[in-house]
């Protein structure tokens, strides 16, 4: 059994199909980037699973259940949503003891959370006056409460300084590859999360367009090398069996050959090479192109609905 | 459900609203128990009888009666138990913690009847103790279980606490909370007072919510319009209940059914 399983899940709001068939996994003990540009469908997709959202087709389950059928859900899951989701009259503890009393968890977990998440000084302290990064963490808390084994994680980066994302990181492997954790992180900057996730899925206009390792997503078998040479020694490639682009007069992509095996090609037809390059599928760049979308909105800074 | 009606009590308890109401309906309590203090033994306008005199065992119960005037703020609070949940995004962390949307509304109607047992007993405290010394002090004779008073007090902690669920259960079917806060006045300041005090809208009247707190205690003051007409007092007590629970159950058929997003 999945920690996460999201099957064949549908959902539209008005005339706008947010989610269209949309089926992955996670596994206990890795960490999922779930990433798509903004208005893709991943918060629609992370509430589904949270019981907050009523899908049209398909299901969405955590630990096998429906959320709305957990006994001790925050025992179960912890979640982290928007960050303005706090009453600003009301201090960072009372609102996870709030939350505790609710949940039947001891009150001193609100503590041990604000401890954990750095909160500590702040924890009689009114929410209204504190930072999104602040309130991001406070939200990190709440979901720590109930020492869940699954987390899905909604844009947590988002408003959090490079410490406190340098931080998230940390905290989300150690989640997952120290106590065995699931964890889904939602992103819509890919490089936000590509140092920390062991799998993506990634959706785009409602679609999964690609799931697999992070491995599996940069290697893509078309990796081409980049040759620069004032000789003609396109034939001599072509003749050994690869593919060559030209760039531009005297830059050359070469496919379905390695560097070795130019270096020795250029040497045997005793070719100058002033440049042998190993092109890398870039992430961001694959990303991109999956999605489908102008770069400014898959790297903005705007929270993804 | 006594842990989520604990988690609903601690809500209120932990912002400021819940003061800032008990102080203006002492401060609004005490406005009406003056004049009904000033006024005891005056002759109305017309030269009808107004109110018994302080010491005529009759005033009692009308000065203990000045406690119902805090159904308004307990109705006020019931609305923002529920409504600023939406209004601060809170009901995302409250549906995460407790997934049973029922269950939710169940424990604040339950948290309802608490807070406004605990704003009777304060007004009640505060009102009391006023009028027994105006009592005394007039040399009046005190009777504490003749006169209905044992109705009244009993009439002002079921009105208190019926008003909270009144106000939670519009505030579940209303969720913004400008609009629940007007809708909830209007309806207790104006369409109430007109239904309540004009003899012959009171057939509708006494079906309203403020009929059945009026019927509740049995408030027959004389209006100079005639005795209104009035359901009996359990029916009263059932009027109310029936309102918050047809609102709550309302609401759970339709607005807590919503996406939240």
């Amino acid at each position: 059994m999945s920690a996460i399983e999201i099957r064949n899940l549908s959902k539209s709001f008005g005339p706008v199909r947010a989610v269209n068939d949309v089926s992955f996994t996670v596994e206990a003990g890795t960490v999922t980037g779930y990433l798509g540009p903004n208005g893709a469908g991943k918060t629609t997709t992370l509430r589904s699973l949270l019981g907050l959202v009523t899908p049209d087709a398909g299901e969405a389950l955590v630990n096998g259940q429906r959320y709305t059928t957990l006994a001790h859900p925050l025992s179960e899951v912890g979640a982290v949503l928007e960050a303005t989701s706090f009453h600003p009259g009301r201090t960072a503890r009372n609102h996870l003891r709030i939350m505790c009393t609710a949940a039947g968890l001891p009150a001193r977990r609100a503590d041990e959370a604000l401890e954990t998440v750095g909160l500590a000084d702040a924890a009689g302290k009114r929410v209204g006056g504190f930072s999104l990064g602040m309130r991001q963490r406070l939200a990190l808390g709440s979901a720590l409460l109930g020492e869940p084994k699954v987390f899905i994680l909604d844009e947590p980066a988002n408003g959090l300084d490079p410490a406190g994302i340098q931080w998230l990181r940390g905290f989300l492997r150690h989640l997952a590859h120290e106590r065995g954790a699931a964890v889904l992180v939602s992103s819509h900057v890919l490089s936000e999360v590509e140092q920390t996730v062991d799998n993506v899925v990634i959706i785009a206009r409602g679609r999964l367009v690609r799931q697999g390792t992070l491995a599996e997503l940069t290697q893509n078998g078309d990796t081409a090398v980049r040759v620069r040479t004032g000789a003609d020694f396109r034939p001599a490639l072509e003749e050994a069996g690869a593919r060559v682009e030209e760039v531009e007069p005297g830059v050359l992509r070469v496919f379905g050959m390695d560097t070795e095996r130019i270096g020795q090609l250029a040497l045997d037809n005793r070719v100058l090479l002033t440049e042998v390059t190993q092109e890398r599928s870039d992430l961001q760049q694959v990303f991109l192109e999956l999605t489908g979308d102008e770069p400014a909105a898959a790297v903005g800074t705007e929270a993804g609905r | 459900m006594i842990q989520l009606i604990r988690a609903e009590l601690q809500k209120l308890f932990t912002t400021r609203i819940w003061w800032a109401m008990l102080i203006v309906m002492l401060l609004l309590t005490g406005l009406s128990l003056f004049f009904i203090i000033f006024f005891a033994g005056e002759p109305a306008q017309n030269g009808a009888p107004g109110l018994p005199a302080l010491e005529d065992p009759a005033w009692l119960p009308i000065g203990l009666s000045a406690a119902s005037g805090g159904t308004i703020f307990t109705m006020i609070l019931g609305v923002i138990m529920m409504t600023s949940e939406y209004r601060y995004q809170t009901i995302t962390g409250t549906f995460l913690t407790t997934p049973q949307r029922g269950r939710v509304i169940a424990a604040k109607l339950g948290a309802g009847v608490v807070v406004g047992v605990l704003f009777a007993v304060v007004s009640l405290l505060v009102v009391g103790v006023t009028c027994v010394i105006a009592v005394l002090a007039a040399g009046g004779e005190l009777d504490l279980t003749g006169n209905r008073v044992p109705q009244i007090v009993l009439g002002v902690f079921a009105s208190l606490a019926l008003y909270a669920l009144f106000g939670i259960g519009l505030g579940a079917l209303i969720r913004n909370q400008i609009a629940a806060l007007i809708g909830a006045i209007v309806w207790a300041y104006v369409i109430e007072s007109i239904f309540g005090a004009i003899p012959a809208l009171q057939v509708v009247g006494k079906w309203l919510p403020g009929g059945g707190a009026a019927a509740l205690m049995s408030i027959d003051v004389d209006t100079g319009l005639g005795a209104p007409d009035l359901l009996p007092a359990w029916g009263g007590a059932l009027l109310l209940i029936g309102y918050a629970v047809l609102f709550a159950v309302v609401a759970n058929l339709t607005t807590t059914r919503r996406d939240i997003t």
